[in-house]
């Protein structure tokens, strides 16, 4: 419960005991406030509105953002069903601080973190989201056959229950064929994805996919090759040298976080140098940009390692005591000289030494890649040479430095499907994720799903796809190739609140939920444990039922049962009674997580904590790759091998039996380690030699750099890239019109001699063209792009979505091929090449 | 000729429901100055001051309060343009508070790139309303509408006194003025439930209709006057707090009482080296810039 507390004059949580009369107590707040005017100019106030729609009207509900991938906590202020205003929780560490001293500092559970927490623009702009005239409101039946790029789906309106009954329908004649792995899902990554993952286990397709793959599995796979974890968070605050190599924190944000940890860090004295082919906004705040060819990070990463391993700079302890591999890697390096990366990055020679030096000589220093390098074809091998630097100098888990977080949230309960699921989830993925992907990530392989789609390969043909927020019309580079590829499914349905260019190819549209309307859990954005709750705000507009709801009602019609016969979708999962409400049945699940997990408290329960969030007290712990495994868990651990030899691996139970490793003997003692085969950060693995990549290649165990595939060439001598920025999220948020007020087109950027050699002005209209396409775009120049790149933001140039969206800047992604990544499956955004010339 | 005729409009179409001043009051003192007196009087000057309210007092550069009669606080922001990320957090917010429409921003974020960078780099600011202590929009409106609140140094628009001229636009050195048009988001021309939110602004709590102030207004930034209690105060941790300065992603945004020596706003002007946008003017801007 959220007052306003006169006495003490803020806005207070307080426990529900008692609530009830500070609510009264709080009712008297403002009312003596008749003018706005001054004394002399008196300006008539309107008590009445202020008491109706006021801040101490209706209530302030905390829950959690979900206008990008991000989870900030949010309060809002809902007045008669109607949100008023969506505010930052100060009670998120979302909204604050990746680390828990900073966040605790001044921390009260009645006012939340000390300065208060932020929100970002398109957090303060899900009012406009929410309330958007252009929603699907109704379930939508295609009634045109044809399914070509621009043609009237002729929409038909039709029941939620007839939506639902031939939804359900066409689904079980799949499974009753004994054909349920044809049935492809995708979905969105951070919302109600357990429960999606649990109709298709229940249902029997290998097939659930999610968005991760189109966004940053690259960078998932260096760090994990390097320090055994997906997601290492900087810690950017205490650090003293931050180097981030293609990332734009402070704009494509995500966790409203980052703004206020980069520029504070700066603050308290650390340096920010910033490598991207663009000067993007973070660079703005940088001491030093560095100018980068495309997709050449890898080889200055490996140059700076030369650097470091020559002037003998890395830390000689943490490299002796927690590094494997450090002679083969010096061994590599030895060629990998700064006059070599020069030559490939177009980096001088010199700055490369001066940074390399920096970098190594001022502790903690802070080093970390994202989606700039990694969205190119040798993005994953060359985020690893990044990763390898802060291996070199001891830049894991310390203040200051890459965080291994603790990950523990709401705990997602396997479920055990019946036979007949069991048997078609034999069946290998579609997307060949396991044969073809050695580093690949359980979101799937989405480019080689819709090429086997598009040419008839792959191990069998689909015949359905449920699409979930996801528009891989314009997410998935390519898009020649995949309404091509959509048009060969029988039956695509897609949920969505918008009319996406993927649902103008549907044969069902259901009407979508905004995270408004709707339940989830949002854990592991911090460096420990916290988890939000997202909430309803606000019943569903529509009438309509949620993801979830949908989701668990074609589960009832299908009839699912797990291996124990129990109808999954009808019996609670903590009261194991039937329930028939599908809301409450969701809530139980919810609770069941949540149970089972780090809070172990109810849905209730968390409801009741302050901003709706729980957050262990315990807090950021560091070097904990050296803290030993507890006795506790030594009871009852398996050593694979000589429990006294070094890189023996420990797990919690025998390998037969499913164990999972937690740790690994070091210096005679079973530790938490790194989790890498050898139990420490790791330059050189050579058990990767006997995998081989997507193109039968065989995996390189050093963190080689191997020029991307596609290079510019007479024909198309410019690099292409694109980025995100604040003011939007990904395809999603391009009709809404607050965003397109700070951000209403995506012009091409060019740098002004590039742009005077094409004899283009700025402000001009130019086609950009690819071997596989041409858009037309308007030219910006600038001197933030280096003079051999040009790019603009994503997101913009829809044929559909709504009626502000529509035609509004360019799509730049029907350029590209719908081509990956061979070792983790990322799609490769931002490996293009075209020519530019005036239209 | 164009002023004279906006004038004329005042005394044609009365303010509706005038407060402080009323219609007769109004017509009576243009008639008193007449014509010729007010031909030179809408470049600012001494016939102004018949219309506006006491002159303004100048604000202290750090703490210490001059005894100003009724000036209780001295509101301000002091801006760091180093956590300034671009982000316009705070534009979108201000949309949300005051629920202004399409074309009406009370606070924008400049993105200029810096004259002597060799990459173009910009430097973002946002950048409010300044609340200057000598208003060029005060002086030239002619009929009084906008001006300076004496309690607290907060400059407002009544948008029952004011007749659209804009004038007010064109005096601001800032451009921290906008016209409402009459334009809608979808969300409120299409009759969503959104479109029964009405407008916190001033307390006045108006739901939007067409042809009804503030449509045909100027409208401007009023430091979110309408959170503060009834002694004119605000309180960071209620929420009560500027809606841009509340939301901040960099926390670049300070907002406070310079006449409070321990508020935040004067400490950082004490501590760091500030600027003000052309000061050489003498508008005493109530903002400042950390660079």
């Amino acid at each position: 419960m959220y007052v306003f507390d006169d006495k003490i004059g803020r806005r207070k949580f307080l426990k529900a005991a008692g609530a009830t009369a500070a609510v009264a107590a709080a009712g008297a707040g403002l009312s003596g406030c008749a003018s706005f005017g001054s004394k002399d100019r008196r300006m008539a106030a309107n008590e009445a509105g202020a008491s109706q729609w006021g801040r101490e009207a209706g209530e302030w509900i905390p829950s959690c953002c979900n206008m990008c991938g991000g989870q900030s906590g949010i309060l809002a202020h809902v007045v008669d069903g109607v949100v008023v205003k969506i505010e930052p929780n100060h009670w998120n560490p979302n909204n604050y601080s990746n680390i828990s001293t900073d966040f605790f500092e001044g921390y009260t559970e009645e006012y939340g973190c000390a300065e208060g927490g932020a929100l970002c623009p398109k957090g303060n702009a899900g009012i406009m989201q929410l309330y958007d005239p252009d929603r699907v409101k109704k379930p939508l039946k295609r009634t045109n056959r044809d399914k070509s790029p621009g043609a009237d789906p002729q929409w038909s309106e039709i029941s939620w229950d007839q939506a639902l009954d031939e939804i359900a329908a066409k689904l079980k004649q799949l499974r009753n064929a004994g054909e349920a792995h044809k049935l492809l899902w995708m979905s969105e990554d951070h919302s109600f994805t357990h429960i999606q993952n649990d109709f298709c286990k229940l249902y029997g397709t290998p097939n659930y996919s999610m968005h991760s793959n189109l966004c940053d599995v690259a960078r998932k796979a260096s760090f994990r090759m390097v320090m055994g974890d997906d997601r290492p968070l900087p810690d950017m605050i205490q650090s003293k040298y931050i180097l981030l190599f293609g990332w734009n924190p402070t704009s494509a944000i995500k966790w409203v976080y980052l703004p206020r940890i980069l520029t504070q860090g700066i603050e308290r004295g650390a340096k920010l140098v910033v490598v991207d082919p663009y000067l993007s906004d973070t660079a703005t705040k940088a001491n030093e940009w560095v100018a980068i060819r495309p997709g050449t990070d890898g080889a200055l990463a490996l140059a700076m390692g030369h650097v470091i391993v020559r002037d003998e700079l890395y830390d000689k302890d943490f490299v002796a005591n927690w590094v494997s591999g450090f002679a083969e890697y010096a061994a590599y390096v030895k060629d990998k000289t700064p006059q070599w990366a020069e030559k490939i990055t177009s980096i001088p020679a010199r700055t490369l030494e001066r940074l390399a030096a920096e970098v190594a000589t001022t502790k903690p220093a802070c080093i970390d890649v994202w989606s700039g390098p990694g969205q190119h074809t040798n993005g994953v091998q060359g985020g690893r040479a990044i990763a390898a630097l802060a291996a070199l100098l001891g830049g894991y888990d310390r203040p200051g430095t890459q965080i291994i977080p603790d990950k523990r949230g709401n705990k997602h309960a396997e479920v055990k499907p019946d036979a007949g699921a069991q048997q078609t989830l034999k069946n290998p993925r579609f997307d060949q994720l396991k044969e073809k992907y050695p580093f690949g990530h359980s979101s799937g392989v989405y480019t080689q799903l819709f090429m086997n789609l598009l040419n008839g390969e792959g191990p069998y043909q689909p015949k359905m796809m449920m699409c979930v927020f996801q528009n891989p019309m314009m997410a998935v580079p390519g898009a020649q190739n995949i309404v091509k590829a959509l048009a060969k499914l029988e039956t695509l349905v897609v949920i969505d609140t918008m009319l996406s260019e993927t649902a103008m190819l549907a044969d069902y549209v259901l009407p979508g939920t905004t995270y408004l309307e709707r339940y989830d859990l949002n854990s592991h954005w911090v460096t420990w444990s916290a988890l939000g709750l997202r909430q309803p705000v606000v019943k569903p507009l529509f009438g309509q039922p949620t993801e979830y709801e949908t989701v668990a009602a074609l589960g009832r019609r299908l009839d699912l049962r797990e291996e124990t016969g129990e109808a999954f979708f009808s019996i609670g999962r903590l009261s194991r009674q039937p329930v028939e409400d599908l809301t409450a049945w969701y809530e139980e699940f919810l609770s069941n997580e949540l149970k089972q997990g780090a809070p172990g408290i109810t849905l209730d329960e968390l409801k009741r904590l302050p901003g709706a969030v729980w957050v262990d007290r315990k807090g950021t712990r560091y070097e904990k790759y050296a803290e030993p495994l507890s006795p506790e868990k030594l009871k009852t651990a398996f050593f694979d091998g000589n429990p006294r030899a070094e890189g023996t691996a420990v797990y919690d139970k025998p390998k037969d039996q499913g164990g999972k490793r937690i740790g690994t003997v070091i210096g005679g003692q079973a530790v938490r380690g790194f989790f890498t085969p050898s139990g420490k950060a790791e330059l050189y693995t050579p058990s990767f030699a006997q995998k081989k990549d997507a193109n039968g290649n065989p995996v390189n165990p050093l963190p080689e750099y191997k020029p991307r595939d596609w290079q510019p060439d007479e024909q198309y001598p410019l690099y292409l890239i694109n980025w995100k920025e604040a003011n939007h999220t990904h395809t999603r948020t391009q009709n809404n019109p607050w965003l397109l007020d700070i951000k209403p087109n995506n012009p091409l950027l060019i740098h002004p001699e590039t742009a005077g050699r094409l004899g283009i002005a700025e402000g001009d209209e130019v086609w950009v063209e690819s071997p596989h396409s041409k858009v037309k775009a308007h030219a910006h120049l600038t001197r933030r792009m280096h003079p051999e790149v040009v790019g603009a933001q994503h997101g913009f140039g829809h044929t559909a979505l709504g009626k502000n969206a529509r035609g509004r800047g360019t799509n730049f992604g029907g350029l590209n091929t719908t081509k990956s990544d061979p070792l983790s499956g990322q799609a490769v955004h931002k490996e293009i090449c075209v020519r530019v010339h005036r239209a | 000729m164009a002023a004279m005729n906006e004038l004329a409009q005042v005394v044609k179409t009365p303010p509706k429901e005038p407060s402080a001043m009323t219609r007769r009051e109004l017509i009576g003192r243009l008639t008193k100055l007449g014509a010729s007196a007010l031909a030179t009087a809408i470049g600012g000057g001494a016939v102004m001051e018949a219309l506006s309210p006491a002159p303004a007092v100048a604000a202290p550069r750090t703490g210490t309060a001059e005894p100003a009669t009724t000036r209780k606080f001295y509101y301000g922001m002091v801006i760091d343009t180093k956590r300034c990320v671009g982000c316009k957090a705070c534009v979108v917010a201000c949309k949300a508070e005051n629920k202004t429409p399409p074309g009406v921003a009370y606070t924008v974020v400049l993105d200029g790139a810096l004259g002597n960078n060799p990459n173009d780099k910009p430097l973002f600011m946002t950048k409010p309303c300044f609340h200057c202590e000598n208003p060029p929009c005060v002086d030239v409106c002619p009929v009084g509408a906008t001006f300076k609140r004496s309690q607290d140094g907060i400059v407002v628009v009544d948008y029952d006194r004011c007749i659209g001229c804009r004038y007010c636009i064109t005096g601001c050195p800032y451009g921290a003025r906008s016209f409402d048009f009459g334009e809608n988001y979808p969300a409120v021309a299409d009759h969503t439930p959104y479109a029964a939110v009405p407008s916190p602004e001033y307390g006045q709590y108006q739901v939007r209709r067409e042809d009804a102030s503030p449509i045909g207004n100027v409208r401007k930034c009023t430091f979110c006057i309408h959170l503060q209690d009834a002694d004119g105060r605000y309180d960071r941790q209620a929420g009560r707090w500027p809606a841009c300065a509340k939301t901040c992603t960099g926390h670049a945004i300070h907002f406070g009482d310079f006449a409070d020596v321990n508020s935040e706003v004067s400490r950082l002007l004490r501590e760091r080296q500030a600027i003000r946008l052309k000061e050489e003017l003498g508008t005493n801007p109530n903002v400042y810039y950390l660079l």
